[in-house]
């Protein structure tokens, strides 16, 4: 594949790509676009190089996945060896002053994305694939470089603590998830 | 994958945020331009770094070859220059190579150019012999002029006549004065 087709397919991902992206820098608008630069960067200089092992998009979001775990550990040290304040070092720690930014969301989505930040990485990956990137739980696993077995339980477990981090927001809100998802119920 | 209850609901938050996400995020171009600018500011320190190398390089070998060159020109004059003076009627003159008019060819610069050192080496060669001569002269001059410390106390008042040799003319009786007395 050359580089003007490989261009003209990146193109067709980029809105899933930066999605993931936004997905592995914990909601960080600026460091997903950075992450999305530097794999870019790497199929140009031919660093990451596509074999046809896998789909492409599996593919792709695994240099992404890698490139945001590399930028992650490198901007930690960075701020380390400045001896920033602990504020500035959990940075990447939910917050929410930073997730209404400059979006119209709803309530729930406000809720959505705090009890996405508060789920363990693996399971939120394994969450985002599926749910957000549309893939089946094989290609999540490739992309997450996990067994099959191990997405699987990421998946599950996922879903068990989301809903568990929802209903607890929701009870601070005044609000029930199970109530919303099943009205009649109530 | 079947979606059911509770996977519809993260389903449809997720397809939100989906939603939201696209209209967020940056244009491909630019991040493919920017990627792409990226490729060329990474690429041109190291072509500037080469070009620094290469040059360095270039100016070390032109000052190697500048120096052996000089080198090789002044070490034979200075040398002749230097013994020159001392034997002002052995040493043919530096002078005696014509300077090479304008125009010639090459080939008669070079053999030009190799007659000069050719004679350059002959009067090195010339003047190196010389002084040796002159080195040994000396040497055999001080030796035969040498003159022992201790040979004053060997000498006497009857030097001149223990040295001297009787005339065959000489009387007898005058012989007999030099002997001693009994």
């Amino acid at each position: 594949m050359d580089i003007a087709e490989l261009k003209a397919e990146l193109e067709q991902y980029h809105a899933a790509c930066f999605g993931w992206a936004l997905s592995c820098c914990a909601r960080d608008r600026a460091e997903a676009e950075e992450v999305l630069q530097t794999v870019y960067l790497k199929i140009l200089e031919g660093k990451a190089r596509f074999r046809g092992e896998a789909s492409l998009k599996t593919w792709l979001f695994a240099v992404i996945r890698k490139t945001a775990a590399t930028e992650y550990r490198r901007n930690l040290l960075r701020k380390l060896r400045v001896a920033v304040s602990s504020e500035q070092v959990s940075k990447r720690e939910p917050a929410g002053g930073e997730v209404d930014a400059a979006f119209d969301r709803s309530e729930e989505q406000v809720r959505f994305r705090l009890a996405l930040q508060h789920l363990p990485a693996r399971q939120r990956e394994a969450l985002h694939l599926v749910f957000y990137e549309d893939l089946s739980l094989r290609e999540a696993a490739d992309v997450m470089g996990v067994s099959i077995g191990s997405a699987r339980q990421h998946y599950e477990r996922g879903k068990k603590r989301l809903r568990e981090v929802l209903e607890r927001t929701e009870v601070d809100y005044g609000i029930s998830w199970r109530g919303k998802e099943n009205p009649g119920a109530v | 994958m079947e979606l059911v209850g509770e996977e519809k609901k993260i389903q449809a938050l997720f397809s939100e945020l989906r939603l939201a996400d696209q209209v967020a995020a940056p244009s491909f171009a630019g991040v493919w331009n920017r990627a792409q600018l990226r490729t060329r500011t990474r690429l041109s320190p190291l072509n500037f770094s080469l070009a620094a190398a290469a040059f360095a390089v270039f100016v070390a070998v032109v000052a190697l070859v500048l120096w052996s060159n000089s080198r090789q020109q002044t070490s034979p004059t200075n040398h002749t220059a230097a013994v020159t003076p001392a034997m002002p009627s052995v040493t043919p003159p530096l002078t005696t190579v014509p300077t090479q008019p304008k125009g010639i060819s090459d080939e008669e610069q070079r053999r030009a150019a190799r007659n000069l050192l050719a004679a350059r080496f002959a009067a090195r060669q010339r003047a190196e012999l010389l002084a040796a001569r002159r080195a040994e002269i000396r040497d055999a001059t001080a030796i035969s002029s040498w003159q022992s410390p201790t040979a004053t106390l060997l000498s006497s008042q009857n030097d001149a006549l223990l040295n001297s040799l009787p005339q065959l003319n000489e009387s007898a009786k005058e012989l007999k004065s030099f002997l001693p007395n009994k």
